[in-house]
C-alpha cells in the first residue's frame, strides 16, 4: 500500500515543449534573421544576449545527452567520429556531437545547423578542444574563455583572478561584434546577467526542497528539469519556468506529495548517469529507494553557498544583496564572480572541496547511501572521484560505485550494474518492495 | 532443519545442503545455457543421493549471477552477501575476503556477523578473473592447472600490464616471440591478475588476515602471486568454490528460523 | 661519452639524496614542465621533475580512477611507494586534469612540508595569459619565500634565470649536433641528457653537456645511417622503446615532448620585471596540447622542427587516455602528412608491448625506405 501520495508534475509538459522549442528556435534562427552560436553548457551565455533578442545557443552537452538517449542515432554518431580516427575514450558528449556534425544530421531534424560563431569556456581538458575541432570543420569563428584561476575560496584577496576572466569577456564582446557586425547592447547584457543569477539560484532553491521527507522530486525527473540551466542560464523564458517550478514543488512539499510511493531509503548519486539507461532509477524504486539528487544535478548549474549556520543553500543573488549593476564592466565582473562559485567547478582544482559539499548534502538531505557513477565518458566530472569516494567513506555512509559511460552504451553493462545495485540494497538491508 | 544453498555462477552451478549447521553434501556442475534445467536436475540428484525429498527441505536460497533462474528458491541473495556470510562462519576474524570466480573478481569488507560493509567488483574487463587465466593458458597451450603449477618454477619478475585481457594476450604473444620461458610468462600472468585483484581490494581496505574464495583459489600459481603481493598468506577453505552456496544455505537457515 | 647522463637517468633518487646531503638545500618535486623553476633555483631549491618508473603497480586504483592516463598513475605510485620521500615540497603547475589528480592524491597521502598548486593559464595564445600568469607567479614567489624564510632579490631571480637559460642554451647546442647528415649523438643519448636535465642540478648538468660538446668532435662514430625520425607526443622517458627504435635502423634526431624540447626550447627573456619575464617564457614556450588554444601554435612549431631536422617520418606517441594529445592527434597527423611527413601512431602504457611495437616500427621504416627508392 502506498505510504505517500504521488502526483505527476503539472509543468512536465511545459518543460517538454520548452525544450523542443529551444532546439527548433536554434535551427530556424537564420530564417528570422537571428544569430546562432554553439558552445558549452557552462559558456557565459549571458554575454551573447547583448547582441539582441534573437540570439540562439546550441550547447553541446545537453544536445549530446539527447543524442545518447537515442541509442540508434548515438551509435551512428560515435561510429562516424571513430571513422575519423578519434580515440574511443574521449569525452562521449564530444564524440556524439562531432558525429552529428560529421553526419551532417541534427537530432531534431534536418542537417547540422551551422552556427555563426563558437563561444566556449575552458575548465576541463576537452572544453576548448571540442569547438576548436568543430570550428575548423565547419569553418566559423571561435572564442573561448580560460577559467584557470583556481577554486572560488582563493578569489578573495586575489582580484587579478576575476579580472583575468573579465578581460577575456571584454575581448569576447569585441569578437562577437566583429563576427556578427552587430552593435552590442550593454542593457541587454545587464538583464541577461541578472537572469543568469536568478535562474541558477532558483534551481538551487528547488533542489533545497528535496531536503524534505518524503522528497518531492527524485533525480530521474530532476534530470529533465535541470537541463534548462544547461541550455541557457540567461534565458528569461527558462528563469521564469524555474520560478513556476519552484512554486509547484513547494506546493508538493506543503501537501506532502512525494516523488515515490514508499520512500524507505534516500540515496545520493554523482556525475552524469548513463543516459540511455535511466531505468536504473526505476529499479531503485522497486526497493523503495530514490535518489534525492547529487552535487551534479544540484550544482552543475545551480549556484550554492554555505550559510553562516552551516546550511548548504542557494547563493544569495547580487540583486538580493543590492549590488548595482550599471555598466558592462560591472555586469561582467558580477557574472564572473557569480559563476566562479559554481559547486561543480571546485573539484577541478581540489577534490576535497567537492567531498565537503557532498558531505553537506548527505547530511542535510538525510542520505542513507551513496551511488557513485565512475563515468568513463566524462573526465571532467570524474576528476578526483576516487578521492571523493574515500572522503565520503570516512563518514561511514555506505557507498557503491559502478562503472559506465554517460554517452557510450558500449561501456555500460546494465545487468551487472543491476546486480551490483541489488548487492548494495542488501548492505542497506533493503528487500524488494513486493517481498517486504 | 535442512536448508540448501544454490549458487549459479557464470560457469558452474553449485549446491550445498546444510542440516542444523552441518554440511551434508556439496556438488557442482557446468551451468551451461539451461541454468534452470541444470539446477533442478542437480537438486533432485543430490536429494536422491541423501535419500531426501523436497518436503524435507525447510528453505532454499539461491545466489550467483544466475540466481534468478532458480525459480523454486524461497530466498534470493547476491553472491556478495552470501560470500560474506559464509566467510564469517568459517573465519570469524576475517574482515576482508577476496572472491575470484570465472567471470568476476570481488573484494568484500565484512563487518559484524558477516554483514557486508563495502564491496568492489572488477569492471567489464575480464583481466581479473578465471576466464582470463583460461585465455592465457590457451595462448601458452597449457591447461589452467599446468599454468598454475609451472609458474611456481619461476622466480623471474616479467612486468606485464594486464589492464585488459585482450592487450594482455598480445603481451603474452610478444613475450613468447622474445623467447621468454613459459614458466616466467605463467608467473607474469598470475602476478598481473594478483596485482589487479590487490589493487581492487585496496578500495575496500586490505585488512589482514584475508580469506580467498572462489574457483581461482585452486590455482596455486595465482595464490602464490597473491600472497607475494599482500605479503601474507591468504586463508583458503577446503572447497573455495562452494563458499557462496554455503553462505546462501546459512542465510536460508537464518531467515527460516 | 654519455655515461654520466645515463647514470643520472637511472639513479635519480640517489642523486637527489646526495645533493641534499652535500648542499643542505631543499628539493621540490615538480609535477609538470610548466613549473617556473627559475624561482625555485633562485631560492636555492633543486627542482626535480616527478616521473614514473615503468613498473606495473597495485597502489593507485583506490585513489585515481582507471580512466586517467597510465603516466599520472605511475607518477602517483612513486609517491605512494615512498620513492620520493626526500622531497621537501611538491608543486604542480596547472596543465592537464590527469596529472592534477596524481598531485592531489599524492598531497593527500604523502606528507611533505610544502605543497603548492599553481594556477596557470590554459590559453597560451591569449593576450591575457602573460599578465595573469605574472600575478600567479608573484603568489608562488611569496609562498616559496615564506617557506624558505628568504626574500628573493632581483639578483637571486637573475641567477635563477641565468642558470636555467645556460642549461637551455647548452641543450640547444647539443641538439644542433643532431641536425646534420651524420649526427654525433643518438636519440637514446639525447634522451638521457634531456630527461636527466629535469632533475639534475642545472649548473652541474650544463657543465657535463659542455664537457661532452668539447670532446664530441673527436668521437669516431656517428648515427648517420639510420632513418631520421622525430618523436612527437605525450610525456615520454621510455629509453627501452627509443633504444629499440634505433636498434632496428632509425636515428631519432628531434622530438616534441615535455620531457624533451618543449622543456628547454625557449629562453627567459631579459626584462626589468623578472617575474613578467618568467611568465612570458612559460606562456611562449612550445605548448602542451592542453594549453594550445584557441589558435593552434603547436602545429607550425612541430613542422618547423621536422623540416629543420630533416626527418623522414614522425612517430606519434600518446599515453593511453591522454585527452589533450588525443584531441590533437587526428588533425596533427593530417597536418604532418599533408606536409610530407609520414606518421606512425603508437599508444603508450606504463610498459609497452615491445614485440608488436618493433614490428610496427620496422614496417614503418620499410615504408619510408620505399619512398626513398621511388
Amino acid at each position: 500500500m502506498a505510504k505517500h501520495k504521488t502526483e505527476a508534475l503539472k509543468c512536465w509538459n511545459k518543460a517538454k515543449e520548452l525544450r523542443e522549442k529551444y532546439y527548433k528556435d536554434y535551427a530556424s534562427a537564420h530564417d528570422r534573421g537571428g544569430i546562432r552560436w554553439t558552445g558549452g553548457a557552462w559558456s557565459f551565455d549571458a554575454i551573447p544576449y547583448g547582441l539582441g533578442d534573437d540570439v540562439y545557443p546550441l550547447t553541446g552537452e545537453p544536445y549530446a545527452a539527447s543524442i545518447a538517449f537515442n541509442k540508434e542515432f548515438s551509435m551512428k554518431c560515435l561510429e562516424a567520429t571513430e571513422a575519423k580516427g578519434w580515440a574511443r575514450d574521449l569525452c562521449s558528449y564530444m564524440r556524439n556531437y562531432w558525429g552529428s556534425m560529421y553526419l551532417n544530421k541534427f537530432l531534431f531534424g534536418g542537417p547540422y545547423p551551422k552556427p555563426d560563431f563558437g563561444f566556449q569556456d575552458h575548465i576541463c581538458c576537452s572544453h576548448s578542444k571540442w569547438y576548436q575541432v568543430v570550428s575548423e570543420h565547419e569553418k566559423f569563428p571561435y572564442f573561448s574563455i580560460d577559467l584557470s584561476v583556481g577554486p572560488y575560496k582563493d578569489i578573495q584577496g586575489n582580484p587579478h583572478k576575476v579580472r583575468y576572466i573579465v578581460e577575456q569577456m571584454h575581448e569576447s564582446i569585441e569578437f562577437m561584434e566583429k563576427v556578427t557586425g552587430r552593435e552590442y547592447d550593454d542593457e541587454k547584457l545587464i538583464e541577461a546577467v541578472k537572469t543568469d543569477c536568478r535562474s541558477t539560484s532558483t534551481w538551487a532553491k528547488i533542489c533545497e526542497l528535496n531536503k524534505n521527507r518524503p522528497a518531492p522530486l527524485e533525480e530521474k525527473s530532476m534530470y529533465s528539469l535541470y537541463v534548462f540551466g544547461t541550455l541557457s542560464k540567461a534565458k528569461k523564458e527558462f528563469a521564469d519556468f524555474y520560478d513556476e517550478l519552484y512554486d509547484e514543488v513547494k506546493d508538493r512539499v506543503d501537501r506532502g506529495v512525494a516523488a515515490i510511493e514508499d520512500e524507505r531509503c534516500r540515496l545520493m548519486s554523482d556525475t552524469q548517469p548513463p543516459w540511455g539507461f535511466l531505468k536504473l532509477f526505476r529499479y531503485l524504486e522497486t526497493f523503495g529507494a530514490l535518489s534525492i539528487g547529487s552535487l551534479y544535478t544540484f550544482g552543475l548549474i545551480g549556484n550554492w553557498e554555505t550559510k553562516p549556520d552551516g546550511s548548504f543553500c542557494a547563493r544569495t543573488t547580487p540583486m538580493e544583496l543590492g549590488v548595482s549593476i550599471d555598466s558592462r564592466d560591472k555586469a561582467l565582473e558580477v557574472l564572473a564572480d557569480w559563476t566562479l562559485s559554481r559547486p561543480e567547478w571546485q573539484h577541478f582544482y581540489d577534490p576535497s572541496l567537492k567531498t565537503e559539499m557532498m558531505l553537506q548534502i548527505a547530511k542535510q538531505w538525510h542520505v542513507d547511501g551513496i551511488m557513485l557513477h565512475l563515468n568513463r565518458g566524462c573526465e571532467g566530472l570524474s576528476t578526483g572521484i576516487m578521492q571523493n569516494r574515500n572522503g565520503l567513506a570516512k563518514s561511514g555512509i555506505p557507498i557503491m560505485t559502478y562503472e559506465g559511460n554517460m554517452g557510450d552504451e558500449r561501456e555500460f553493462d546494465m545487468n551487472r550494474t543491476m546486480a551490483r545495485i541489488e548487492s548494495f540494497m542488501e548492505t542497506l538491508d533493503l528487500q524488494p518492495l513486493e517481498k517486504a | 532443519m535442512v536448508t540448501i544453498g544454490i549458487d549459479v555462477g557464470a560457469k558452474n552451478a553449485k549446491i550445498l545442503i546444510l542440516k542444523d549447521g552441518e554440511i551434508l553434501i556439496s556438488k557442482y556442475r557446468e551451468s551451461g545455457f539451461d541454468q534452470a534445467g541444470v539446477t533442478t536436475a542437480l537438486l533432485d540428484e543430490t536429494l536422491a543421493e541423501l535419500k531426501l525429498t523436497r518436503d524435507d527441505i525447510t528453505s532454499i536460497c539461491s545466489t550467483g549471477a544466475g540466481r534468478k533462474a532458480v525459480t523454486f528458491a524461497n530466498e534470493v541473495v547476491t553472491e556478495v552477501s552470501a560470500t560474506s556470510r559464509a566467510t564469517f562462519e568459517m573465519y570469524p576474524e576475517v574482515r576482508t575476503v577476496i572472491d575470484v570466480g570465472a567471470e568476476e573478481g570481488r573484494a568484500i569488507r565484512c563487518g559484524e556477523r558477516g554483514k557486508v560493509e563495502d564491496f568492489a567488483i572488477n569492471e567489464k574487463c575480464a583481466a581479473g578473473s578465471g576466464a582470463f587465466t583460461e585465455a592465457m593458458a590457451r595462448a601458452l597451450e597449457l591447461t589452467v592447472e599446468e599454468l598454475g603449477k609451472i609458474s611456481l618454477d619461476s622466480s623471474a619478475s616479467v612486468p606485464m600490464n594486464a589492464q585488459c585481457a585482450v592487450f594482455a594476450e598480445s603481451e603474452v604473444i610478444s613475450l613468447l616471440h622474445a623467447n621468454t620461458a613459459k614458466q616466467d610468462i605463467a608467473k607474469a600472468i598470475h602476478d598481473a591478475i594478483a596485482s589487479r585483484i590487490v589493487s581492487m581490494t585496496r578500495r575496500v581496505g586490505l585488512n589482514k588476515p584475508i580469506a580467498l574464495v572462489g574457483g581461482m583459489a585452486r590455482n596455486v600459481g595465482f595464490v602464490h602471486s597473491l600472497n607475494a603481493a599482500i605479503e601474507d598468506e591468504v586463508l583458503i577453505p577446503d572447497s573455495p568454490e562452494m563458499t557462496a552456496a554455503y553462505g546462501a544455505a546459512l542465510i536460508a537457515a537464518e531467515r527460516a528460523a | 661519452m654519455f655515461s654520466q647522463f645515463e647514470t643520472w637517468y637511472r639513479d635519480r633518487h640517489e642523486y637527489a639524496r646526495k645533493w641534499k646531503d652535500r648542499t643542505g638545500g631543499k628539493v621540490f618535486g615538480c609535477f609538470c614542465s610548466y613549473v617556473p623553476e627559475e624561482i625555485l633555483v633562485a631560492a636555492n631549491i633543486l627542482p626535480v621533475r616527478v616521473l614514473g618508473s615503468h613498473e606495473p603497480q597495485d597502489v593507485t586504483e583506490q585513489h585515481l580512477f582507471g580512466m586517467f592516463c597510465p603516466f599520472c598513475r605511475d607518477v602517483l605510485a612513486q609517491g605512494l611507494k615512498g620513492r620520493y620521500e626526500y622531497l621537501d615540497g611538491i608543486t604542480l603547475a596547472q596543465a592537464c586534469i590527469h596529472l592534477r589528480q596524481a598531485y592531489r592524491a599524492w598531497e593527500e597521502n604523502v606528507e611533505h612540508p610544502f605543497s603548492y598548486y599553481l594556477p596557470h593559464p590554459m590559453h597560451v595564445a591569449s593576450p591575457h595569459a602573460v599578465p595573469y600568469l605574472k600575478e600567479e607567479l608573484k603568489n608562488f614567489r611569496k609562498a616559496v619565500e615564506e617557506h624558505t624564510g628568504v626574500t628573493l632579490t632581483d639578483e637571486d631571480l637573475d641567477r635563477g634565470i641565468r642558470i636555467l637559460n645556460e642549461n637551455r642554451a647548452a641543450m640547444h647546442d647539443l641538439y644542433e649536433l643532431r641536425k646534420g647528415p651524420a649526427p654525433k649523438v643518438s636519440g637514446l643519448e639525447a634522451m638521457w641528457v634531456t630527461v636527466s636535465s629535469t632533475w639534475i642540478d642545472k649548473e652541474e648538468h650544463t657543465a657535463e653537456i659542455r664537457r661532452v660538446l668539447a670532446e664530441i668532435d673527436g668521437r669516431d662514430k656517428d648515427f648517420g645511417e639510420g632513418t631520421r625520425l622525430m618523436f612527437v607526443g605525450s610525456e615520454n622517458d621510455d629509453t627501452d622503446f627509443l633504444g629499440m627504435v634505433e636498434m632496428v635502423g632509425a636515428t631519432v634526431v628531434v622530438d616534441d615532448h615535455c620531457t624533451g624540447t618543449r622543456y628547454f626550447w625557449n629562453q627567459t627573456p631579459e626584462m626589468d620585471d623578472r617575474i613578467e619575464a618568467i611568465a612570458k617564457r612559460y606562456v611562449e614556450r612550445p605548448a602542451c596540447p592542453a594549453k594550445d588554444h584557441v589558435v593552434r601554435t603547436r602545429f607550425p612549431h612541430i613542422l618547423k622542427l621536422a623540416q629543420e631536422y630533416d626527418v623522414a617520418g614522425v612517430i606519434l606517441i600518446q599515453q593511453k587516455f591522454c585527452d589533450p594529445h588525443e584531441t590533437d592527434m587526428v588533425p596533427l597527423r593530417s597536418f604532418l602528412e599533408e606536409n610530407g611527413f609520414p606518421c606512425l601512431f603508437l599508444e603508450f602504457d606504463v610498459t609497452v608491448p615491445m614485440g608488436q611495437f618493433r614490428i610496427r616500427v620496422e614496417a614503418f621504416l620499410e615504408m619510408l625506405m620505399e619512398e626513398d627508392l621511388f
